[in-house]
C-alpha cells in the first residue's frame, strides 16, 4: 500500500483529495439545494420531504458518514496544504501585485475555506443538532430566520460559498487532468454559473422565509 | 522615439545567504527608453562603481531572453510588468519619467538569496535529474524519419520544451510552486513516441522530488501561466496531474 | 615544431572510419579508471560530457552559469544542418561537405569536414530519441528549411529555438549522468589556468563565482569547450559571459591559436542604437528565406521605406548574386550591407542599416504562414525595436557573431598540448574562415556526441599517465598565481570601469579589424591595443573582494585576457595576406570588390605559439591540402 500512500501523500496527490472531496461537496450542494427548494411549497411541503428523508434510516446516517470523512478530508488536507503554503515562502514579497491569474475567489481559498467550515457546524448546531420532538423543521428555519441578524449571516455566508466554489469547482477538473483547450473555457464558465447558482440558490431562501415569516 | 527618463529604484541588497538584506534606494537619471532594464542596471552600477559603492549583483547572460538566467521581481511582478517577456528583453519605454520601481529577488524557500537579486535555482536542476530526460545513450538510435509524429503532437511538445528554466513561475506563485516548470518538462516527454517508454517512472520521480526541493503546492490560482515569459500553458500541469494519477494507480511504479 | 594533423590515409569517404578502426580502445572496465574534465556544457561540452559518461569515463563537467542549460549554444535560432536528404533535392555527404568547404573559403581541413558531414545525419537521428521537438509536416515527417551557402533544404529546426531544444536535449543527458554518479557538476565555476604535469594537460584551476575559491581539480585529460571569442568586439551577439579565458590560458601553456582573425560577422542583426547598448541581438538567418534585403537607390534617401516605390529600391543581394540571391553566405551578406552604407544609402537614425522586408512573403503566403515560421523572431524584434515587421520591413545590420578560429586541433580533436582536448566553436577545425548558418550546431554536436568518444580513448590507450595530486607544486603554483592575479587586479583602483575599456576595445577592433580590414588600419590597432592594456592595468577599477560574488572582477579577468588576445588577432590579421572568407583586407579584393584569395601562399592553416609576455608570437603554417575539390574563386552569382 506504499504506493497508494506516496501518491495521496504527494503535492499533486494531496491536490487530488481536495479535488474529489470537493466535487463531492459540489454534488451535496445540488442535493441540499434540491431539498431547500420544498421550501417555497409551503410548510407542509417541507416538513413532508424532511420526514420522507428522515424515512431512509440507515441510509442517512452511512450518508452522514460519508460526508463527515469527506469534510475531515477537505479540511485536513486544505489546513495541511495551507501551512505547507506558507512556509514555502518565508520571505515574502515587498510588493507583490498579481499579473492576472488569481481571482478573488482563488486567492481567498483558505479563508473562505475556514469561514465556511465555522459556518458549516453553525449550521448544524441550528438545524440539525436540535431537539425536533416538538418542533417541525420548517419552523425552527422560519423561527431562526425571524432574526434580521441570522438572515444577513446566511446571505453573507452563502456569497461566500458562491465564492469558494467559483475557484473550487474548475480548479478541481484542472487537478484531476480535465483540461483541454477545447472544453476548459466551457469548464470555467459552468462553474461561474454554478457558484451563481449556489449564492443566489441558497442565499435567496432566508431572505424568503424571513419575507414570509 | 527615443527619450530619456529618471527612475527612482528601490532594490534589495543582501551581501549574501546568510546575512540580512533591505532596500536601497538609488537613483537612476538620464536613462534612455531604448534600454533594456538590464542595461538600466548597467548604467547604475558604472555609476556605483566610480561612486566607490558595491555594484548591484544580478544574474543575466544571453541578453535575448533564451538563457534564463536573468529575472527578478520588478513593482511585485516576476520579469517586470510585460507579458510574455523576459527581464533583459524588457525595455525602458514601458516605464514613465518619475516612477519608483521596487527590484526584488525571486523569492522561494527552495531559491535561496545569494546576493542581492541573485538566487540559487539548482533545485529545478536537481528535478531534471531526476527523471526530465529518455534514458538513451548516445549512438544505436533509430533514424530521425522512423517514428512519425502528428504535427500537432510535435507542436504541443515544442510549446511545453519552449520553457528557459528560469524560475519565474515559482516566483510568481503566490505558493511558491513549481508545478510549471515540472510539468512542462513532463509534458513534452510524454507527449512525444520517445518518452512514452519511461512516461510513469519520470513523472513519480519528478514530483516527488520537487515535493522534496521544498516548493509549495499548486492551487491553481493561474500566476505562473501569466507570468511565464514563454507563456507556457497551465494545460501542462494537468497533463502531468493526469500522467501522475496513471502512473501512482496503474503502472508498477511504487 | 612541426604540426602534425594526424589525418588518416585512404579515400576521403573511407578515412573516418578506417581511423575508428585503428583507433586503439580501452576496456570497458578501464574506462572508469579515467577521469576526464570537460570545460562548458554547452552543445560541445554537454554532449561529450555526457557520452563520455555513458561510456563509463568518469567526469567532472564546469559551467560558469548557474546551471549547465544556459550556455550560449541555447541563443542559435535557425537550425542544424544535416545531409539526410530527405527533401529527395540531391543532398548527400559529398554536397554538404563541399558546401562547408566551399563556405568556408576554402580554409578548412577537407577530412575534417567530411567527417562533419558523415556524423550530420547521426546527430538528427540522436538528437530526436532524446525528445528533441523538431518541426513537422503534417504527415508525421522531419520538415526542413534552407539556409544561406546552400541551394538544398537540409536544416533541421525547432521554431526559432533550433539550439535551445538540441541544447537541452544535451542537458537532458547530462542530467541524466549526473543523477547515475557518473558525472560530478561544477556550476558557477570559472576556469582561469590549465595545469600541465610533465607536458600533459592534467587539471585545471578555477574560480569559485560564489565563493570566490580559488580550486585546483586534476584529471588524465582535459577537453574545453568554452566557445568563442566574439565578445572581445565587446558588442556581439554572444552571451555577457563568453569569453577567451580557458582558450588563452591553454594558448599561454603551449597550445596554439590556429586562424585568430577568423570572425564572422552576422548579417542579420538589430542595429546598434545606443551608447548604452550591452549586447547585440541576432536575428536568425533563416529569415533570408523569405525577407528580401534592400537599401533606397538613392544615397541619402530618408523616406519611410513605404514612400519608397518598387522601381528606387535597390535589392542589392538579388541583383549581385542572381543564383543564391538573399542566401548568399553570411561574410558575403555582411560585406555588401556594410558597402551599400558606406555609399550613404543606409536606413534608420544612424544610417547603419539595410532593410529585410516580408511584405512580398506576406503577399505571397499570408501572414499566417509567415508567423508559423517567424512568429517567435517578429516578436523579439518588436519588442526590442518597439516596430512591427508584419507591417513595416526590419532594419538589419551585421555584428559579430562567431569565430571560426580557435585552438588548433588536430584530426583527434587534440591540441598541441597532449591530453588537451578542444570541442566545439572553440576549435578552429572546421568552418575554415567563414560558417555557413546551421553549421555550429552541427559541428558542436558532432565533437561531442560522435567524435571525441573514440579520439580521447586512443590517446588513453597510448599515453602514460601517472597519478597526479592537486597538492602537486604544478598545481599550487598555477592556483597561487591565479591568485595573485585576482588580487593585482583589485588593487589598482583606478578611474575606469572594466566595461568603459572593453567598451573602447570593441571599438578598435570593429573599427579595424571588423568586415574590412587594411594594413595601416591594423598596424594602429596593434598600438591602440598595447596601450590600452597598459591603462587596463594601471586604471582600471575593480571594485569588491574576491571572497565572494563579485561580478567586476569575473569581468576584469576576462577583458585583461581580451586585450591580450586581441593583439594576437590583429597580427594573424596583418600576416594574413589575402582576403578570405570573414578575413576582408581590402588590398586584396577582386574588381567585383569580392575576396581575392591567395592560394599559392596562404592556403594554410596559421597557428601561433605563445612565446612569453611581451613577446611575438612564433608562426607555425599547417598546409591545407585539397585533394578532393578544386579550389575555385568562391562564387555565389
Amino acid at each position: 500500500m506504499s504506493w497508494f500512500v506516496n501518491t495521496l501523500g504527494s503535492s499533486i496527490g494531496k491536490k487530488l483529495m481536495m479535488a474529489i472531496s470537493g466535487l463531492s461537496f459540489c454534488g451535496f450542494l445540488v442535493a441540499h439545494l434540491a431539498g431547500n427548494l420544498f421550501i417555497y411549497g409551503g410548510r407542509d411541503a417541507f416538513n413532508s420531504y424532511a420526514t420522507h428523508l428522515h424515512s431512509l434510516g440507515p441510509l442517512v446516517t452511512i450518508a452522514e458518514l460519508g460526508l463527515l470523512t469527506l469534510a475531515l478530508i477537505h479540511v485536513l488536507t486544505g489546513a495541511t496544504l495551507f501551512y505547507e503554503n506558507l512556509q514555502s515562502r518565508p520571505q515574502r514579497y515587498a510588493v507583490n501585485k498579481s499579473a492576472g491569474g488569481r481571482t478573488i475567489g482563488s486567492a481567498t481559498m483558505p479563508y473562505t475555506g475556514a469561514f465556511l467550515l465555522l459556518f458549516v457546524i453553525f449550521h448544524l448546531l441550528n438545524f440539525h443538532f436540535v431537539d425536533k420532538t416538538h418542533i417541525t423543521i420548517f419552523d425552527i428555519v422560519s423561527k431562526s430566520f425571524s432574526h434580521p441578524a441570522y438572515v444577513v449571516f446566511y446571505v453573507l455566508a452563502m456569497i461566500i460559498a458562491g465564492l469558494h466554489v467559483s475557484h473550487g469547482l474548475w480548479s478541481a477538473f484542472q487537478t484531476l487532468g480535465a483540461n483541454h483547450p477545447k472544453y476548459m473555457p466551457i469548464i470555467m464558465m459552468l462553474s461561474l454559473v454554478f457558484s451563481l447558482i449556489v449564492g443566489i440558490g441558497f442565499g435567496f431562501l432566508p431572505i424568503y422565509i424571513s419575507l414570509i415569516a | 522615439m527615443t527619450k530619456t527618463i529618471n527612475l527612482t529604484l528601490k532594490v534589495w541588497r543582501q551581501p549574501s545567504t546568510e546575512s540580512k538584506g533591505g532596500f536601497e534606494t538609488y537613483h537612476a537619471s538620464d536613462i534612455s527608453t531604448d534600454m533594456s532594464f538590464l542595461e538600466m542596471l548597467d548604467v547604475v552600477n558604472e555609476k556605483l562603481t566610480m561612486d566607490g559603492k558595491e555594484p548591484i549583483a544580478f544574474d543575466h547572460d544571453c541578453r535575448e531572453g533564451i538563457c534564463g538566467q536573468c529575472g527578478s521581481v520588478v513593482n511585485g511582478r516576476a520579469h517586470g510588468p510585460e507579458k510574455g517577456t523576459t527581464l533583459c528583453q524588457l525595455h525602458m519605454r514601458h516605464f514613465s519619467d518619475g516612477d519608483t520601481i521596487a527590484i526584488e529577488p525571486f523569492r522561494a524557500r527552495a531559491f535561496k538569496v545569494l546576493k542581492d537579486l541573485m538566487v540559487d535555482r539548482s533545485a529545478l536542476d536537481k528535478v531534471i535529474q531526476a527523471g526530465g530526460y529518455v534514458s538513451v545513450n548516445t549512438g544505436g538510435t533509430p533514424d530521425a524519419n522512423a517514428i512519425p509524429i502528428s504535427k500537432e503532437i510535435a507542436d504541443k511538445a515544442m510549446d511545453a520544451a519552449a520553457c528557459i528554466g528560469c524560475g519565474a513561475c515559482v516566483a510568481a506563485c503566490p505558493n511558491a510552486s513549481a508545478m510549471l516548470f515540472v510539468s512542462a518538462k513532463v509534458s513534452q516527454l510524454a507527449l512525444l513516441p520517445q518518452g512514452r517508454p519511461e512516461a510513469a517512472r519520470r513523472v513519480t520521480a519528478m514530483v516527488r522530488t520537487m515535493d522534496r526541493m521544498g516548493f509549495g503546492n499548486c492551487s491553481n490560482e493561474r500566476e505562473c501561466e501569466a507570468e511565464c515569459p514563454k507563456e507556457i500553458s497551465i494545460t501542462n500541469i494537468a497533463r502531468m496531474n493526469r500522467e501522475f494519477f496513471k502512473a501512482g494507480f496503474f503502472s508498477a511504479v511504487k | 615544431m612541426h604540426l602534425d594533423a594526424k589525418i588518416p590515409g585512404g579515400p576521403l569517404a573511407e578515412k573516418w572510419d578506417r581511423h575508428k578502426f585503428e583507433l586503439k580502445l580501452i576496456n570497458p572496465a578501464n574506462k572508469r579508471k579515467f577521469e576526464i574534465i570537460v570545460v562548458g556544457t554547452g552543445l560541445a561540452g554537454g554532449s561529450a560530457a555526457a557520452s563520455l559518461a555513458e561510456l563509463g569515463y568518469n567526469v567532472k563537467s564546469y559551467c560558469i552559469q548557474d546551471t549547465p542549460r544556459r550556455a550560449h549554444s541555447i541563443a542559435a535560432q535557425g537550425g542544424i544542418n544535416a545531409s539526410k536528404n530527405y527533401q529527395n533535392d540531391a543532398d548527400s555527404d559529398r554536397r554538404l561537405f563541399y558546401d562547408t568547404i566551399k563556405g568556408g573559403d576554402f580554409r578548412a581541413r577537407e577530412a575534417n569536414v567530411y567527417r562533419l558531414a558523415q556524423v550530420s545525419g547521426n546527430i538528427i537521428d540522436q538528437c530526436v530519441a532524446q525528445g528533441v521537438p523538431f518541426a513537422r509536416e503534417y504527415g508525421g515527417l522531419l520538415a526542413n528549411r534552407s539556409f544561406g551557402g546552400a541551394q538544398v533544404s537540409r536544416t533541421f529546426y525547432a521554431r526559432g529555438q533550433t539550439g535551445q531544444q538540441l541544447l537541452l536535449g544535451a542537458y537532458s543527458a547530462l542530467s541524466r549522468q549526473i543523477a547515475a554518479g557518473k558525472v560530478q557538476m561544477f556550476t558557477r565555476r570559472e576556469m582561469v589556468d590549465l595545469v600541465l604535469v610533465n607536458g600533459q594537460a592534467r587539471g585545471i584551476v578555477v574560480r569559485n563565482l560564489i565563493t570566490g575559491d580559488i580550486e585546483t581539480h586534476t584529471g588524465d585529460a582535459v577537453v574545453l569547450c568554452t566557445g568563442g571569442y566574439a565578445n572581445v568586439f565587446f558588442l556581439s551577439t554572444n552571451a555577457m559571459a563568453c569569453n577567451v579565458t580557458a582558450s588563452y590560458r591553454a594558448y599561454m601553456k603551449g597550445a596554439m591559436f590556429a586562424n585568430p582573425c577568423f570572425t564572422q560577422i552576422h548579417p542579420t542583426c538589430i542595429p546598434v542604437h545606443g551608447t548604452y547598448q550591452s549586447k547585440l541581438t541576432l536575428m536568425s538567418e533563416s529569415l533570408r528565406n523569405d525577407g528580401r534585403v534592400w537599401v533606397p537607390k538613392n544615397a541619402g534617401d530618408k523616406r519611410s521605406p513605404d514612400q519608397i516605390p518598387e522601381t528606387e529600391r535597390d535589392y542589392f543581394l538579388e541583383r549581385k548574386y542572381p543564383s543564391f540571391g538573399n542566401l548568399v553566405p553570411r561574410d558575403v551578406a555582411s560585406r555588401n550591407a556594410k558597402e551599400q552604407c558606406d555609399q550613404g544609402k543606409g536606413v534608420g537614425e544612424t544610417g547603419l542599416a539595410v532593410y529585410l522586408d516580408f511584405r512580398d512573403a506576406i503577399n505571397r503566403d499570408g501572414k499566417d504562414v509567415i508567423a508559423q515560421k517567424y512568429g517567435n523572431l517578429f516578436q523579439m524584434y518588436e519588442k526590442i525595436t518597439a516596430d512591427n515587421p508584419y507591417e513595416k520591413p526590419m532594419m538589419i545590420y551585421p555584428a559579430v557573431h562567431y569565430t571560426m578560429g580557435g585552438l588548433w586541433v588536430d584530426y583527434n580533436l587534440m591540441s598541441t598540448i597532449p591530453g588537451l582536448f578542444v570541442l566545439g566553436e572553440a576549435n578552429f577545425s572546421d568552418h575554415g574562415a567563414n560558417r555557413l548558418g546551421a553549421s555550429a550546431l552541427m559541428q558542436g554536436l558532432a565533437d561531442g556526441y560522435f567524435v571525441i568518444p573514440y579520439t580521447i580513448g586512443g590517446y588513453f590507450a597510448g599515453a602514460k599517465l601517472p597519478k597526479v595530486s592537486a597538492d602537486q607544486t604544478e598545481f599550487t603554483i598555477a592556483a597561487k598565481e591565479a591568485d595573485i592575479r585576482t588580487k593585482r587586479l583589485l588593487s589598482i583602483n583606478g578611474k575606469r570601469t572594466v566595461d568603459d575599456i572593453h567598451r573602447e576595445l570593441g571599438n578598435i577592433l570593429w573599427n579595424y579589424c571588423g568586415m574590412a580590414r587594411n594594413d595601416a588600419g591594423l598596424t594602429k590597432a596593434r598600438t591602440l591595443i598595447q596601450s590600452l592594456r597598459s591603462e587596463f592595468w594601471e586604471n582600471v577599477r575593480v571594485p569588491g573582494s574576491d571572497k565572494d560574488i563579485n561580478q567586476s572582477l569575473e569581468r576584469a579577468g576576462r577583458v585583461a585576457d581580451f586585450l591580450e588576445f586581441s593583439e594576437l588577432m590583429v597580427v594573424d590579421a596583418l600576416t594574413r595576406r589575402e582576403s578570405c572568407g570573414g578575413h576582408f583586407n581590402e588590398a586584396f579584393q577582386t574588381e567585383e570588390n569580392e575576396a581575392r584569395r591567395d592560394d599559392e601562399n596562404f592556403c594554410h592553416v596559421a597557428a601561433w605559439e605563445y612565446a612569453g609576455e611581451g613577446k611575438d608570437p612564433v608562426f607555425h603554417k599547417e598546409p591545407l591540402v585539397f585533394e578532393n575539390v578544386k579550389l575555385t574563386q568562391r562564387s555565389y552569382k
